[in-house]
């Protein structure tokens, strides 16, 4: 035990009663270890085409079956400190790149692990910060002389690039459709991109999920797919003006509590009758603007339904405001507050807008000219909800990659081969350096063996066999050799277009070792007494 | 652990009340919570399966054949046995019927998967392998269906009703199938066949008679709505009737919530009360000089409104169902109105013909002959309401299978010569690989026989003396026995083919796909992670669904090697 503990002076009797304190290498830095080693272990059978899939129940008793890390780590609330910190990192992966989250958190945990061996040697962890964030300065040298031939310039608008270079993207979350889905992808990516590919927005391809059929039968519609039925009897419109309004089609009514005063009885007779003219005339002004669709946020009356019907316009009512402001940008439109006649400026433009049946759905499909503020949407289909959103979690990951593309086409050689090969010139550029970092930086190098030997152990193979045929074939220069997962034999992978994005990998080997270094400089914790509020629910008590 | 760590107090990486469970243990026990799910079904599937009761909180009793209802009452809340509603679900929506086949077929492939698992292989392998083998599996599906396009009407009508009577075989009004059967075919042939819309035909229950009373309306039925006096002046029938569809009340009343009248003079008064009755007078006149003589409302129609229409010889009828209204609308033209001002003679609808009919207790109004007839109801009658529900959820899967027969107009035999067939052909292939996938896909060919060996448990056969004989016979070279099924009316194998049980390709293949999906999904999880529930005031994931679960609890915890180090503290 560390000396002062339950003693009442020093740091105990400074603070109010009920903190934790944890102070030294023993009780901070290696607890810290500790916990971020779980964390990686977790995570770590994901990693990879063959990675397993985690299922997730979160508090709010969803179910998440998935193999993508940052999803998992989302989902399972970590609580301590230092493991938060690679959370943070992976977090940061997922912001900067969408993809390689697991990568960060794998190689974080390693990178905790072997300097925990160096901690028992005896090295000061200020040495080990040191090295560490030396050896990650040289790591992404290497890298970046690593990265294959030819692959600087791409043309982001050909599929079959495009699909190539994101297909280990994909693979690693849907092994066994990843060519299906990259091809996707690409589709509903090239559909909308724009003229820079700097400027492309992932927002602007969409998911779409339809239970039922098989994966095969997912496609790509060009346009924007909405999972409801119009309202009115006129399905489908084109080259159509859109009017959309925020708030329902409907005669306006005061919040204010308010009461018609009716004094004699042709006040009374013509009540109705004028309430029925104004919102004819409304919709009539509508409809006269050369309006053919009325897209409404919230309700569409009855009345006013009727006389939508009359002027034979589509309407179509989206609940939800992120649809309705996609809509927006799809059609140009601006949503309008208050019901009313829409000035032309307001009015949205939609090339063609109809129903569709997606599998036994009926959608609404809105097409549009490239020009016109694209959007594309990938229409998923699958047997259970949860493969569902598996699948849709892929396509976000491809989707980003593929914004990456369009920023730095430039690809590492996949398959663990890139990892090793920056592992190998790191440690012999670090056996050339003087001073105790040395150490640390030869255990740097190593973790990066981490992920061939993940890769292999993922897919059932003699993970120590296949790293040390890896080892020896670079050591003999062949620098683009990785784990084929299906037989074990190390290749060239490069050549089945087996490869990485560079700047997945880049901000991957970065954030990891920046979490490494900032949690390995940590040498105390104090964590307060925490706040009251509910008593947390004792084992018994669990309704499970 | 590291040495020196002993007394330290353990790391808490995760919040106070999770659970995790991971490695094989987890899979295992994944695999028997689906088995348990499985095993409560399995009795359903063929012609002589037998139905599920079931009782729930509320009292109510459905005692059901139909696979995806049964597992939507089971309320399962296992998260891997979950999967498996699903499945069950997505077959349903997707083609209709193959709802018990789905999760048996799911369930056999993970049994076969499981002692795999036990012997340490990778699940990786397996679910490769497992997908190969559907790949195979789907496309032999379609090499042995055959395709129903290119022959005349008629044929491809009595073709139709072969599929039907196939999916109403095993369900409970099996005795009347081919009744049933032409009736379900006529009905979906009514409908517009660009769309096949489902909600176009509409299914009417009443209790009493016998199910051969059960009738199918070309047009719209539904039951008479409450009626005020006055109404039995009303003409009950009519030939090309001018049908008015309404949203709006005929009735006295206040013409708006929050309307106040306030008068300064008591004379006044009467003229206030004239201009009310004006007003609905108004309404009920404007309705008549559309010249309408069936009037619908989905709102109420009073008595004054009724004693009105019935003077002037029009039917009406209020509160009428939206979805009534809707098909009303859909068959006859007719659109619904809001309001009668400016009422415009082309909202009108009209038919060939109207009128109010018994039926059993019930009164009935049948709108029949529509010009735009792309609606059927059917009238089911019989014993029970339960016996009902059942039929109706019957009708439904055959309705389905028609539709997607119309839509893929392929067949494939059924009685499980077509898993007999594949599971040959997978066999086959399986001896081509020369890696461990051979193994896999040999377990894949044999969960197949689950259905032929099924159907015979069902029956009460001796299932591995027909399995034999139809092993032997798929296996002869030339191709003869390809055909050959489960006979479960003789207990023999019989060629399915030639006695019509046949079956849309696209309900085999989408029940392959979708099981091996949920199955390949459930190998992969090699870990459960349940936080614990945020405060919820009445939490009630409830012991109910638990014990609904039987034996089938077996979420892994506890027990694992190498988690020693992450316990809780806090």
């Amino acid at each position: 035990m560390a000396p002062g503990m339950g003693l009442p002076y020093g740091l105990q009797a400074m603070l109010k009663e009920g903190h934790k304190h944890f102070a030294g290498v023993d009780e901070a830095v290696v607890r810290n270890i500790e916990a971020c080693k779980n964390l990686a272990q977790i995570v770590r059978t994901s990693l990879g085409p063959n990675g397993m899939n985690k299922m997730v129940i979160n508090h709010l008793e969803r179910l998440f079956v998935t193999s993508d890390a940052s999803t998992i780590v989302t989902e399972l609330e970590v609580n301590h400190p230092a493991a938060k910190l690679l959370v943070h990192a992976a977090k940061a992966q997922e912001a900067e790149i969408g993809d390689g989250t697991n990568l960060v958190l794998t190689l974080g945990g390693e990178l905790m692990a072997n300097a925990e061996g160096l901690l028992r040697d005896g090295l000061h962890t200020a040495e080990i910060a040191d090295g560490y964030a030396k050896a990650a300065a040289k790591a992404l040298e290497v890298l970046e002389s690593l990265v294959l031939d030819g692959t600087k310039e791409i043309d982001i608008r050909n599929r079959e690039l495009v699909a190539a270079r994101i297909k280990g993207a994909i693979s690693s979350k849907i092994n066994g459709y990843e060519d299906m889905l990259a091809k996707l992808v690409a589709d509903a990516c090239i559909e909308v991109m724009p003229k820079n590919p700097v400027n492309f927005n992932v927002d602007n391809v969409r998911v779409v999920k339809i239970p039922g059929g098989g994966l095969p039968d997912s496609s790509v519609i060009k346009g924007m797919v909405l999972r409801r039925d119009t309202e009115g009897t006129v399905k489908s419109a084109a080259d159509a003006k859109v009017a959309v309004y925020s708030q329902g089609v409907d005669t306006s009514s005061t919040d204010t509590k308010g009461t018609v005063l009716i004094r004699n009885a042709e006040e009374l007779e013509n009540y109705s009758k004028t309430e029925e003219s104004k919102l004819e005339e409304y919709i009539k002004a509508i409809a006269d603007a050369g309006v053919k669709v009325v897209v409404s946020g919230s309700a569409i009356g009855e009345m006013a339904m009727h006389f939508i019907e009359k002027y034979g316009m589509m309407a179509l009512r989206i609940p939800s405001k992120f649809e309705l402001l996609r809509l927006c940008k799809a059609t140009g439109a601006t949503a309008r507050s208050t019901f009313g006649a829409p000035s032309p400026e307001e009015l949205g433009f939609a090339k063609h807008i109809g129903t569709q049946e997606i599998g036994g759905a009926i959608c609404v499909v809105l097409q549009q000219d490239a020009s016109l503020g694209a959007i594309s949407t990938v229409v998923l289909r699958g047997s259970t909800e949860g493969f569902l959103d598996d699948v849709e979690r892929a396509v976000n990951d491809g989707v980003n990659a593929v914004k990456s593309l369009g920023r730095d086409a430039r690809v590492v050689p996949g398959g663990g081969a890139a990892e090793l090969e920056m592992s190998r010139q790191l440690g012999e550029w670090g056996k050339k350096l003087t001073g105790l970092e040395q150490y640390a930086i030869k255990k740097f190098a190593e973790a990066f063996e981490v992920v061939p030997r993940t890769l292999a152990e993922n897919s059932g193979l003699n993970a120590t066999d296949v790293v040390s045929a890896l080892v020896a074939a670079h050591a003999q220069g062949q620098a683009k050799v990785g784990v084929d997962i299906e037989t074990g034999v190390p290749r060239d992978l490069a050549q089945d277009n087996i490869t990485d994005l560079f700047s997945t990998k880049w901000w991957a080997v970065k954030l990891a070792a920046d979490a490494a270094v900032t949690v390995l400089r940590v040498d105390q914790i104090i964590m307060s007494k925490q706040a009251g509020g509910p008593k947390p629910r004792g084992p018994g008590g669990d309704d499970d | 652990m590291m040495p020196g760590f002993g007394m330290q107090p353990q790391i808490i990486l995760l919040k106070e009340g999770t659970d995790t469970s991971q490695g094989k243990a987890q899979l295992i026990s994944n695999i028997n919570a689906c088995m348990a799910v499985v095993d409560t079904v399995r009795t359903t599937l063929g012609p002589r399966g037998m139905d599920k009761l079931i009782y729930n909180d509320r009292g109510q009793v459905t005692i059901s054949n139909d696979g995806a209802t049964i597992m939507k009452l089971l309320e399962i809340v296992h998260p891997a046995a979950k999967s498996l509603v699903d499945v069950s679900l997505a077959q349903d929506a997707e083609v209709g019927d193959g709802t018990t086949s789905v999760v048996i077929l799911a369930g056999e492939f993970l049994k076969e998967a499981k002692p795999f698992v036990e012997e340490g292989v990778h699940p990786r392998s397996i679910i490769k392998a497992f997908r190969i083998a559907s790949q195979l599996a789907v496309q032999k599906v379609r090499d042995l269906s055959v395709s129903l396009e290119g022959k005349s009407d008629e044929e491809k009508r009595s073709l139709l009703k072969k599929c039907a009577m196939t999916t109403l075989n095993s369900k409970l009004v099996s005795g009347e199938k081919e009744f049933f059967a032409q009736m379900v075919v006529d009905a979906v042939s009514k409908l517009d066949p660009h769309t096949l819309d489902l909600k176009m035909i509409g299914i009417k229950k009443v209790t009493g008679g016998g199910l051969r009373d059960s009738f199918l309306v070309d047009g719209v039925a539904f039951k008479k709505t409450f009626s005020y006096a006055g109404f039995e002046q009303q003409p009950k029938s009519f030939v090309n009737p001018k049908i008015l569809l309404l949203n709006i009340e005929l009735e006295l009343k206040a013409e708006k919530e929050n309307a106040e009248i306030r008068l300064d003079d008591p004379a006044m008064y009467q003229s206030i009360v004239d201009a009310e009755w004006n007003i609905i007078y108004d309404k009920l006149a404007k309705c008549v000089a559309s010249g309408a003589s069936i009037v619908l409302s989905r709102l109420a129609i009073g008595d004054l409104a009724t004693q009105y229409f019935a003077d002037r010889g029009i039917f009406c009828a209020g509160r009428v169902e939206a979805g009534d209204i809707d098909r009303v609308q859909k068959a006859t033209g007719a659109r619904t109105q809001t309001t009668v001002n400016n009422l415009d003679v082309t909202a009108l609808g009209t038919c060939e013909r109207f009128e109010e009919k018994q039926v059993g207790a019930e009164r009935y109004n049948l709108f029949m002959g529509c010009p735009q007839a792309r609606t059927a109801t059917i009238v089911l009658r019989g014993g029970s309401e339960q016996f009902i529900d059942e039929a109706d959820r019957s009708l439904h899967d055959a309705i389905m299978i028609v539709r997607r027969a119309l839509k893929h107009a392929e067949v494939v035999p059924g009685g499980g010569a077509i898993e007999m067939e594949v599971s040959k052909a997978l066999r086959e292939v399986a001896l081509t690989h020369t890696s461990k996938s051979q193994l896999f896909i040999k377990a894949y060919a044999k969960a197949l026989e689950v259905i032929p060996r099924q159907l015979c448990n069902n029956a009460g056969f001796d299932a591995t003396d027909v399995l034999n004989q139809l092993r032997q016979k798929h296996a002869v070279a030339d191709g003869s026995g390809r055909n050959i099924g489960v006979d479960v009316n003789t207990g023999g194998v019989v060629d399915t083919y030639a006695a019509f049980v046949w079956e849309p390709s696209l309900v085999k293949i989408n029940a392959l796909q979708s099981a091996t999906e949920a199955a390949c999904l459930i190998l992969s999880v090699d870990e459960t992670v349940r936080n614990p529930k945020s405060e919820v005031p009445d939490a009630m994931s409830g012991a109910g669904a638990a014990a609904a679960m039987g034996g089938g609890r077996g979420r892994g915890r506890g027990g694992m090697g190498g988690r020693g180090g992450r316990g809780m503290r806090r």
